[in-house]
């Protein structure tokens, strides 16, 4: 099913916690609606849902007007941010529970609700475990029961609110693998929200940006790390070095940096350009008089990437780089050493671009 | 700068804390025997004795006299009485506890804190206050008094009275008992049942009320120990009718009254097995609601 | 009191906000708020120096100064002793426990008349515990204050108790890591951290107190100026069809409970604050 979310604004008391979003999501995407909290995220999820009603604005399913239609008829599937599960039922009737409140003639048999259930449960895995309570599953056998709840109404879209948040890494992971390969099974749309870049990179097909009830950028995971149009999007989505300085003819001043900015030929102002640490170049010597002096203060040696952390000499800033581990072999550098730095890829925003 | 914070899967080792519980936090076993020897005995002078003295002095002149106590028909009447507020008042209460936990509990809206205040209200004011009340209001020379003995209909002094007195005495029990725990539970399996379909009703009967059960039959027990004792409201707008507007407790003091100990004791001996009974059950129902 | 959903607009899917909003108004009216309001709507009949007279009269405020005593009384016999039970039957083992705590909850579920008949025939000058002493302990004011301390136990015990148990033993590690003993650590780490939760149960024990009738009644004795409690002039009042003098008194009750549960509450409002800024 596609949806349309049109001119979406939502207000708690005083509180602007949707504003004018706008949104068009395909037949079968997964979508993860990205930001930090307070950024609207969830508010948008649940207006989705239906549980919680919007101010202005409409959403469309499939072309048809559903912003005053009750959830119960709008063929959702939502999996709760702590699962919400019945905590006095057991497995089995959790995920039988959809179906066995529909109104009688709609009611599948008691034999087909538990066929339905049981394939439900060895679809996420937990055949065995149908007679257990909640409180005996572990965090990620509760949330594969959420999901299987959710989906025993065939629900048309699937929302799932930090589906994630409240498991260990380990099974984060797992889960993360698992709820793609559903999603290729399955083809139902399916939007889910969290504050982790990474997750949402993981898994995502298309990502929502948001912060403070808009919407950042739109894009795959690809666009929005590489080409982030905003310094939010810059800032939120992976580790960056600041440059604050002033650009003059073309060029950023940022003490003994006078880095070309082509793309701002025109703007004399106070800028800041954005440096993602693989994009810090390091050499021994100074081959060329672009760069700048910079101390080692640490260095991050654990996995393929290592992380280096650099003190600059001309002003009093500090800088991350990270380099892979043959190139960082090749230079043959240690903590204390002095080495020339020199940004190999930035983008630059005025002021006037600012959102943070 | 963000980066995800990813949690470290839980350390294996766990320390049991009562075992290495350190000699810095215990205090001597002096202080500590002198503790409970206080403890007890003021639980002893207070609670135990009293309660003991109510079946010795019943059982007294022996089992005869204490068989004939409550065998008497102004005994059993009163018995019946008591046993027929009950029936009226714990119910009627019970779905107004219901009502009020779930607006108050599932809704935000102004003047809610208000809304707990006067709910809470009845406890705060003397049973004799809340009886005097309903006289003001029926009794006579009350609000409605001259409109209620046109149409011939008896409220104070009556039975009616007696239920709708011990209905305000006990008005706030089972909502207090319900808020908090209605509070804690929240309304995300609500809002999932919703999701998946559920009426309302549905929602009410098969997610919410499992799991108040033990929290909304605690509220109950307690309702039904105050109606049953209630004396106070009672006894003002009772008009102390033998056999007729005499309540369990009015009985008692109407024997006490008159001097005749062993049977006032008697009746009071067979109330305090219903107070042991409802320790025992609201004893049951902690511990089978600290085990779900 | 304006009773809105905060917005217009459907801000929630939980259904039946209107039905249990309108139910519990009602019933609340009926059963609470129309009839309390008698209260002062009768009061107002009363011309002021009518009104005046009966509650100033001397037999009135001596029993206002034997409630007021005597429920203070309690409430502190309640405290020094609630706390000391609540701690033992959070903090130590010993044979019974489980009985006691749960014999703590009697006063809630024993009739008061029961209870009134008892502790008077226990401490009466020729009963189980009157005897052994030279005075007398039934109806007298200390008869009241038993009575009393027997309906306000388990308020303290009960508010008392949990804040205990929740509270995390690290921090009384941590106090004692730092150097303090036992002693210190309990009167400065442990207790503050039980004021809330004492003048809670202090408070509900004392407002039941000031009320209270059917456990004082027997006890007391009921001598005019000596042992009258207030609930038990309405009472006589009524019994004298006075509705307008019981009314009077009722009022005087009622303020005066009001005024205490505003004290205590700007109390609460007060410690909660200061123990919660950080």
């Amino acid at each position: 099913m596609s949806i349309q979310v049109q001119n979406v604004s939502k207000m708690f008391g005083s509180f602007q916690a949707l504003n004018n979003v706008s949104i068009d999501i395909e037949s079968g995407e997964l979508i993860a609606l990205l930001g930090p909290s307070g950024s609207g995220k969830t508010t948008l999820l649940r207006i989705l849902a239906g549980l919680e009603g919007l101010d202005e604005g409409a959403i469309l399913f499939d072309g048809h007007n559903i912003t005053n239609v009750s959830p119960k008829e709008r063929k959702i599937g939502f999996v709760f941010q702590h699962y919400a599960l019945f905590r006095h039922m057991t497995v089995f009737d959790n995920v039988a529970y959809g179906l066995k409140v529909r109104p009688r003639k709609e009611r599948p048999s008691k034999e087909e609700i538990a066929k339905k259930v049981n394939d439900l449960l060895a679809l996420v895995k937990l055949e065995n475990l149908a007679d257990r309570y909640p409180s005996q599953l572990s965090g990620g056998q509760r949330q594969r029961v959420a999901l299987a709840r959710a989906l025993a109404v065939e629900p048309k879209v699937l929302l799932l609110d930090e589906p994630f948040g409240a498991l260990d890494a380990k099974v984060r992971k797992e889960l993360r693998r698992w709820l793609r390969k559903l999603h290729n099974e399955f083809h139902v749309t399916s939007i889910f929200v969290t504050h982790d870049q990474e997750e949402a990179l993981d898994v995502a097909n298309r990502i929502i940006v948001m912060n403070n009830g808009k919407i950042e950028q739109v894009g795959t995971p690809e666009e929005v790390y590489e080409q982030p149009n905003s310094p939010f999007v810059y800032d939120f989505l992976g580790n960056v070095n600041l440059f604050k300085g002033r650009l003059h003819n073309g060029k950023l001043t940022h003490g003994q940096f006078e880095i070309n900015v082509p793309t701002h030929l025109d703007s004399h102002d106070d800028a800041i350009g954005y440096v993602r640490p693989h994009d810090i170049h390091i050499e021994k010597e100074n081959s060329n008089n672009d760069t700048v002096a910079a101390t080692i203060v640490h260095i991050h040696l654990l996995g393929p990437i290592v992380q280096i952390e650099l003190k600059r000499e001309d002003i009093d800033e500090y800088l991350e780089a990270e380099v892979t581990k043959e190139h960082y072999r090749e230079l043959g550098i240690k903590k204390g050493d002095v080495v020339y730095i020199r940004p190999k890829q930035l983008k630059v925003f005025v002021p006037e671009d600012f959102s943070i | 700068m963000t980066k995800s914070f990813e949690a470290q899967p839980e350390a294996p080792l766990t320390v049991n804390r009562t075992a290495t519980k350190s000699y810095a936090l215990q205090e001597s076993a002096l202080i500590k025997w002198t503790f409970i020897t206080i403890s007890l005995l003021f639980l002893s002078l207070f609670l135990i004795l009293p309660l003991v003295s109510i079946f010795v002095t019943a059982l007294e002149k022996g089992w005869e006299t204490y068989i004939a106590s409550i065998t008497h028909p102004d005994a059993l009447s009163a018995i019946k009485l008591t046993l027929t507020v009950v029936l009226i008042v714990v119910p009627l209460n019970a779905i107004f506890g219901i009502a009020a936990a779930w607006v108050i509990t599932k809704f935000s809206f102004k003047g809610k804190n208000l809304l707990i205040t006067l709910i809470d209200l009845p406890f705060a004011i003397s049973p004799v206050i809340a009886g005097l009340i309903f006289i003001l209001l029926f009794g006579a020379q009350g609000l409605f008094g001259e409109w209620l003995y046109q149409n011939d209909i008896q409220i104070v002094f009556a039975i009616p009275g007696i239920v709708i007195a011990t209905l305000f005495v006990t008005f706030p029990f089972v909502a207090r008992e319900l808020i908090p725990l209605m509070q804690m539970q929240g309304i995300t399996e609500e809002e999932a049942s919703i999701s998946l379909g559920a009426s309302g009703f549905k929602t009410f009967f098969l997610v919410t009320l499992p799991n108040i059960k033990w929290g909304l039959l605690y509220g109950l027990i307690l309702c039904n120990a105050r109606t049953i004792g209630e004396f106070g409201a009672v006894s003002v707008v009772s008009g102390h009718i033998r056999g007729m507007t005499n309540t369990m407790p009015l009985h008692i003091e109407i024997l006490y009254n008159e001097y005749q100990f062993t049977a006032a004791f008697a009746v009071a001996s067979l109330m305090s097995l219903l107070a042991i009974i409802t320790i025992v059950i609201k004893n049951f129902i902690e511990w089978k609601a600290e085990k779900s | 009191m304006e009773l809105t959903l905060k917005k217009r607009k459907r801000n929630t899917i939980i259904p039946g906000f209107s039905l249990t909003l309108g139910y519990t108004m009602l019933y609340l009216s009926i059963i609470v708020l129309l009839p309390l309001s008698m209260i002062f709507f009768n009061t107002f009949s009363m011309s002021w120096s009518e009104f005046f007279e009966t509650i100033s009269h001397p037999r009135a405020v001596a029993s206002y100064r034997l409630t007021l005593s005597t429920a203070l009384a309690a409430g502190l016999m309640n405290v020094v002793f609630g706390t000391i039970i609540a701690w033992v039957l959070v903090r130590y083992q010993f044979p019974g426990k489980r009985i006691v705590d749960g014999l703590v909850d009697l006063p809630f579920a024993l009739p008061t008349a029961v209870a009134g008949i008892a502790l008077a025939t226990l401490y009466a000058p020729n009963g189980w515990i009157g005897q052994f002493f030279d005075f007398k302990i039934a109806y007298t004011p200390l008869g009241i204050i038993i009575a009393l301390t027997f309906i306000g136990l388990p308020f303290v015990v009960r508010t008392v108790q949990p804040v205990l148990q929740n509270l995390g033993i690290e921090i009384e590690e941590a106090s004692a890591s730092l150097g303090a003993n036992r002693l210190q650590t309990f009167f400065k780490v442990i207790f503050p951290e039980l004021i809330p939760a004492v003048i809670t149960g202090f408070s509900l024990a004392f407002a039941r107190a000031l009320g209270e009738y059917g456990s004082v009644v027997f006890i007391a004795g009921n001598m005019p100026m000596e042992t009258e409690i207030t609930p038990l002039i309405i009472m006589t009042k009524l019994e004298q069809y006075d509705y307008a003098g019981a009314t009077a008194i009722a009022t005087v009750m009622l303020v005066a409970s009001f005024i205490f549960l505003l004290i205590i509450n700007i109390i609460q409002w007060y410690t909660n604050r200061k123990f919660n800024q950080f």
